[in-house]
């Protein structure tokens, strides 16, 4: 993006926050200024990312919401049986298309109440409605209901989608720096891993959507698609040649190998 | 007798293996393998018998499982209500359907290489009939497969139309016809045998040769390692769709599905 214009969108960023009234000022400021927004958390059970994603409706479905999370941020994730199920988030899960082949461990999906807790989804991600300031959340682990399943970080939307302001947020609300680049993440060593609150903030062109890394460690790598791997070319070629040595052998004995 | 000098035990085991390994997994390059594995043994030990006649048949009825399948996934299109039709659901249901079509057709393998009855043949007494009955519901494709290209051939002759739905009926009279005759048959030689009074007698029983036990033996050997790598997890069985990528093909269960095409490799009577 063109310099003159960053500049610009940074003012502009300065002026709307030191005109919004306090009262305002626990609303996500992102909201405000390029539609609706809800909240992403993603708990591996190692580390918990949180995610705030612009959505492009006004109501998404759940896994639609992971899917506009992978454009915006690069969370990489994997679905399953049929495209209906999470199977991968950040990296941890089954790889192929069985999201239950690491059972008795599987991605629980959770819904925020609104209030930074947690309700046990009842209904599946690609039937879930997602709207302007929503929060939800996935959990690694085992237990087949909210009673057993580990829950997630309180975390409510206003912690996710902070304001790109240069100062600390005061309370509870995770500190803000600024980092110069997407990549580029500071860390605060010494500070428990659960209250290790560390938040990534994008340049001007994706100012309001900043991603808050609650724990140590960075998010997953963005997936990498490559040529086909070494095993496609050996079993194409095997199934090729057992196909032409069955035709040449077809041609030789036209009616069977015995008569 | 018809059929292949292989013990019609040991083309049990070799279908039920290769129809297992199909079932485990939906990775399209295990799945095209195991249909060109089944082509390569279908070529070796097939028959002059109209009944090797139903690897084609149940070929064509794989395609069709698998053109099925996967339009059924794209009915979403039209009926958005069912759901929503992406790159990756559609791609789920096409390797559904291959998984569906590789099984046909190792069932139209064994089809078209053994003999039914003779399975009926080495049962133990006490299995006889639920044998025979399974070896009649085995034998009702290939049989009906058979008598339908008979009739079909009969009516070309008689220059009567062979295509087209018109003709289905003519078709199909003659070849249900038939199906009770045989059916008829079978029982009056069976009664006219004694089937099912006093002990059986067994004549010229089958043995077990080598190639019999080397075919059952790798069959087995390769259905175990899918089987542990299915409740182990490892091997790539059910390759990702969303988003897509790549199909794994781990190099030891590229080598269980060679292991089953040793049916075509083995020395059998007629090329040996």
């Amino acid at each position: 993006m063109r310099r003159p214009l960053a500049a610009a969108l940074v003012v502009a960023t300065a002026l709307l926050l030191s005109a919004t009234p306090a009262a305002t000022r626990a609303t996500p400021a992102c909201a405000a200024e390029t539609g609706p927004h809800a909240g992403l958390v993603v708990d591996t059970g190692q580390r918990t990312t949180a995610y705030c994603v612009v959505l492009d409706a006004p109501t998404v479905s759940g896994l639609h919401l992971i899917q506009l999370a992978a454009d915006q941020d690069r969370l990489s994730y994997g679905l399953g049986f049929g495209g209906q199920a999470v199977c991968r988030l950040a990296g941890v899960g089954p790889d192929g298309g069985d999201c239950w082949a690491d059972y008795p461990h599987y991605w629980g999906y959770w819904r925020g109440d609104g209030g930074g807790g947690w309700t046990w989804s009842s209904a599946g991600a690609a039937s879930t409605t997602v709207r302007d300031g929503d929060v939800e959340a996935w959990t690694w682990g085992t237990g087949m209901s909210g009673a057993t399943h580990p829950k997630p970080p309180s975390l409510a939307i206003e912690q996710i989608c902070t304001r790109t302001s240069p100062s600390p947020i005061p309370s509870r609300a995770p500190s803000v720096s600024r980092a110069p680049s997407p990549q580029a993440e500071r860390s605060s060593p010494g500070s428990p891993p659960a209250s290790l609150a560390r938040t990534r903030t994008l340049e001007p062109r994706a100012a309001s959507s900043p991603v808050v890394v609650l724990a140590a460690g960075a998010a997953g790598p963005p997936p990498t698609s490559g040529g086909p791997p070494a095993g496609v070319l050996v079993a194409l070629v095997l199934a090729i040649v057992l196909a032409i040595a069955g035709w040449f052998r077809l041609r030789r004995y036209p009616g069977g190998a015995r008569t | 007798m018809r059929g292949t000098d292989l013990h019609p035990a040991a083309w049990i085991v070799w279908a039920s293996c290769a129809g297992l390994i199909a079932f485990v997994t939906t990775d399209p390059l295990y799945l095209v393998l195991i249909v060109a594995v089944s082509w390569f043994v279908y070529a070796a030990h097939h028959t002059r018998a109209p009944s090797a006649r139903s690897f084609r048949v149940f070929l064509i009825a794989g395609a069709v499982a698998l053109v099925l399948r996967t339009s059924l996934a794209l009915l979403g299109w039209i009926v958005p209500s069912i759901g929503v039709v992406s790159s990756g659901s559609v791609a789920f249901a096409f390797l559904e359907g291959l998984r569906l079509a590789a099984i046909l057709v190792v069932f139209g393998t064994f089809n078209a290489v053994t003999d039914p009855f003779g399975l009926v043949r080495m049962t133990p007494r006490r299995f006889h009939e639920p044998a025979l009955a399974a070896a009649l519901a085995l034998s009702i494709a290939p049989r009906t497969i058979a008598s339908a290209g008979d009739v079909r051939e009969a009516q070309r002759l008689r220059g009567l139309p062979v295509t087209g739905i018109r003709s289905l009926p003519a078709l199909a009279v003659p070849v249900l016809e038939r199906g009770m005759e045989e059916a008829s048959t079978l029982a009056e030689s069976m009664d006219a045998r004694g089937h099912g009074r006093g002990r059986r007698s067994r004549y010229r029983a089958q043995r077990w040769s080598a190639p019999a036990v080397a075919v059952a033996a790798t069959a087995v050997m390769a259905a175990a390692f899918f089987l542990v790598a299915s409740l182990g997890g490892w091997g790539g069985l059910h390759p990702a769709t969303v988003p897509i990528a790549w199909p794994q093909a781990d190099p030891i269960l590229l080598v269980a599905i060679a292991l089953l095409a040793t049916p075509g490799i083995v020395p059998t009577r007629g090329t040996a």
